[in-house]
């Protein structure tokens, strides 16, 4: 059966993998003590440069699209869900929405969670802009924390490719406002070459997930989709030493992997990308294809992460970055979103595509047909689509799961002729 | 109640896809849109026909190949259609940012069913002076995009398209007062047929019509309810007039809407400004707003203006199905009604139209229970 160790946890190759629960274990304790070292926590979406500003400005981020996986991984996402389908939320709507809520008028006042609980936060950066999901969890969020200052941010939706002029003038005008009123609204003064410093760091980051990225080229790849958590640090620590010291030491053993010739498995037989976010209740998934030979050596995420951005015009980079990043891997760009699937499997030698249909997540869902299209045309790469949930198990069927990945497996492995 | 000319309203709209294909082979562009925050005066003022692209009752199985099935039907209908060639009198389409669902679809259109021109309007969320320049250039650059495929942008036709949108929303807006009156002789299905016509009816056309139709129903009177129970409509879009056949033969009478296809859509008529491109901008950033683009404690209060208003005791949720700014918005609503005494129901529509027995026996027990 796929995976049915009911932890869901993925086997882990990269030594870096202890090290990054370490990082996260760090990052949650240091959310928790912020308020007691005299910083204030500001909860905010992902994929944009407000954490950049905040850590610049000495000021602890908290991203509840982090949270959320997190509570998948330890199994507390059902009970949010439950809290929050009570408080009248449809079961149609992302799960990240729903297990956010849920958490914040549930177990974050009622129990010890691991990790928990969250810190409420001083600071909401509630967006308009990115996903529907996200806007509407802030949202929430501002009437379950009234006493939080709110900053509505406001970001265009444009495709990467007709990003123009106006468009980065109005997010550089968004990022000085937002610095403008987190100055006023801590007391703390924006310290330029500190800034630049942190957008430096940031930017390292980059560079070093490009890096990493890049040895997954080599076949045998050095580790796979499994790994992927370590995306955790671009998520949550970008423009911090801790982000690049740990980036530095994942890229160090995979270099080293790579040079050995140490792959993921025994008999790399089959190289596949994967679209969409994973299943954080079952990470495990990307085990079950190992067993059939198949290793995943890249996926539509990773995109998000590999821009860069110029630490001597820190503002600009930040206002770029913040119009990239979402569009990167969404809808909002399907043109160019499709032309860098194709690029990465071509480069990445991927055999065949495993795209999960993603029942929480419309905006990166909606598009993938076309890459399904492109894919074949281009590259004559098959794929399968599997019907899942990045966050609600009760959306994913083990015995669907195996009825299409099995055929597939069989697929690629007879075409490759290594059956 | 006595028979109003709606004829020229359900012929516009049945035979709008014949007339639309006649009118672009003999040269006039159409450009399509999805949301109603798309600037149509704009895409008029260059000499181009804006339309609403519609999706209707039926089945879908071209857009299963593009798109999943948990996105809203209409959306899924639409590009059926688009896929169908049913839309090939198309040049294009222009959309005024809104959801996650409307933004893939267009890219989606783009990518697989083609035209010339597609562009997708970063509307701000925000007002303020930057927020208005950055709409401005935005506006700027649509202008230019379609000026590249032919269009002719003129101060003076800008004014007049307008002049003529404005017009149009406010002949609406005063069958909505008639409405909130309890003066309005048609029926919510015949009311929603007159405002679907008019997404795809050439506007100078539309707006004598409707000023017809409002000639003659204010001769039409009509100021009772009789038994029925006057509710609030709020939702997405709706272009299923049975849905509101069977909701006011169940027991209700619709006195005001919040609805997409809509309110939403007239409300405000215009803007103001030194300018026409800032009146243009000043009514889509004061627009009664969409879920998708406001906050659902920013629509509450302005629900309860409608209820107060129109004298509605309940209100009727209907959503399209999967539909996430409706949804995420639904729990703080029906909280804010409630503790105003106001009970609501909620409905979800799909593309195969309306279980119709399980759908009244619900509407009948609530409106039973208004009644009480």
């Amino acid at each position: 059966m796929a995976n049915t160790d009911k932890s869901g946890k993925s086997k882990k190759r990269l030594a870096a993998a202890k090290e990054l629960n370490r990082v996260v274990t760090e990052h949650y304790m240091a959310c928790a003590r912020a308020k007691s070292e005299g910083k204030p926590v500001g909860w905010m979406p992902p994929m944009n440069g407000a954490i950049e500003i905040f850590y610049a400005l000495d000021l602890q981020p908290l991203f509840p699209e982090n949270w959320s996986p997190v509570c998948a991984a330890f199994g507390l996402a059902p009970r949010n869900f439950e809290v929050a389908e009570s408080l009248g939320y449809s079961r149609d709507l992302c799960g990240y929405l729903r297990n956010i809520i849920g958490y914040v008028h549930g177990p974050m006042m009622e129990e010890s969670t691991p990790l928990g609980p969250l810190p409420e936060p001083d600071i909401l950066v509630s967006p308009g802009g990115g996903c529907v999901p996200v806007m509407k969890i802030f949202h929430a969020l501002e009437r379950r924390f009234p006493d939080a200052r709110v900053f509505k941010a406001d970001l265009p939706q444009v495709a990467v490719e007709d990003i123009r002029e106006h468009h980065i003038e109005y997010a550089i005008s968004e990022i000085s406002r937002l610095i403008k009123f987190l100055t006023e609204t801590t007391g703390r003064k924006m310290d330029y070459d500190r800034l630049k410093e942190v957008v430096r760091l940031s930017d390292q980051a980059c560079a070093l997930w490009d890096e990493i990225m890049t040895y997954r080229r080599h076949v045998p790849t050095p580790f796979s989709a499994a790994e992927i958590g370590i995306m955790f640090v671009m998520v949550t620590l970008q423009g911090t030493q801790t982000a690049v010291d740990f980036l530095t030491s994942v890229r160090d053993e995979v270099k080293h992997r790579t040079e050995a010739g140490i792959g993921v498995i025994g008999d790399e037989k089959i190289r596949l990308f994967w679209d969409n976010i994973p299943l954080w209740y079952n990470m495990g998934l990307f085990n079950y294809f190992e067993n059939l030979g198949g290793v995943f050596v890249a996926e539509t995420y990773s995109a998000a992460w590999s821009l860069r951005l110029d630490a001597d015009r820190p503002i600009e980079a930040l206002a770029i970055k913040s119009l990239m990043s979402y569009p990167l891997v969404s809808c909002v760009s399907v043109k160019k979103r499709v032309e860098k699937v194709v690029d990465a499997c071509r480069a990445y030698a991927i055999d065949g595509a495993v795209l999960h249909r993603n029942k929480s997540c419309a905006p990166i869902t909606l598009g993938q047909m076309d890459i399904k299209r492109a894919l074949e045309r281009e590259l004559g790469i098959p794929s399968v689509i599997i019907d899942a949930d990045h966050m609600d198990a009760r959306n994913f069927s083990a015995a669907q799961f195996q009825a299409r990945v099995d055929p597939f497996m069989e697929l690629l492995l007879e075409r490759k002729g290594t059956r | 109640m006595a028979p109003i000319g709606i004829e020229p309203f359900i012929k516009g709209l049945n035979s709008h896809g014949r007339r639309l294909k006649t009118l672009s082979q003999s040269g006039k562009r159409v450009l399509g849109y999805f949301c109603a925050y798309t600037p149509i005066e704009l895409i008029h003022a260059v000499g181009f026909l804006p339309v609403r692209i519609m999706g209707g009752r039926g089945t879908i199985s071209a857009a299963d190949l593009v798109s999943p099935a948990f996105i809203c039907p209409y959306m899924r209908r639409a590009l059926e259609k688009g896929l169908r060639h049913e839309y090939d009198f198309l040049s294009g389409v222009i959309q005024g940012y809104t959801c996650d669902v409307t933004c893939g679809a267009t890219k989606i259109w783009e990518q697989n069913i083609g035209g010339e021109l597609f562009h997708t309007i970063p509307l701000p969320y925000n007002d303020n002076p930057d927020a208005r320049r950055f709409f401005r250039a935005s506006i700027q650059e649509l202008i230019d995009k379609m000026q590249v495929i032919g269009g002719r942008f003129r101060e003076e036709s800008f004014e007049e398209s307008l002049t003529l949108y404005r017009d149009i929303r406010e002949l609406a807006l005063e069958l909505y007062r008639m409405r909130y009156d309890w003066r309005m002789p048609l029926t919510a299905s015949q009311f929603l047929t007159v405002v679907l016509a008019g997404f795809v009816t050439p506007p100078e056309e539309y707006r004598s019509l409707i000023f017809e139709l409002l000639s003659e129903i204010r001769e039409a009177s009509s100021s009772d309810i009789g038994d029925s129970v006057p509710v609030l409509v709020s939702g997405s879009l709706v272009e299923e007039p049975a849905i509101l056949d069977l909701l006011e033969d169940s027991g209700g009478k619709v006195v005001a809407d919040d609805l997409c296809t809509g309110l939403r859509n007239f409300q405000p008529p215009s803007g103001e400004g030194g300018d026409a491109i800032e009146r243009l901008i000043d009514r889509y950033i004061n627009r009664m707003p969409c879920p998708s683009r406001s906050r659902a404690t920013d629509r509450a209060p302005l629900l309860l203006q409608l209820i107060e208003r129109s004298r509605a005791r309940g209100a009727v949720f209907l959503f399209q199905k999967f539909c996430t700014p409706h949804l995420a918005d639904h729990p703080l609503l029906v909280t804010e009604l409630k503790k105003r005494g106001i009970p609501s129901v909620m409905i979800e529509m799909d593309e195969t139209g309306i279980n119709e027995g399980r759908l009244r026996t619900r509407l009948e027990a609530f409106f039973e229970m208004l009644r009480a």
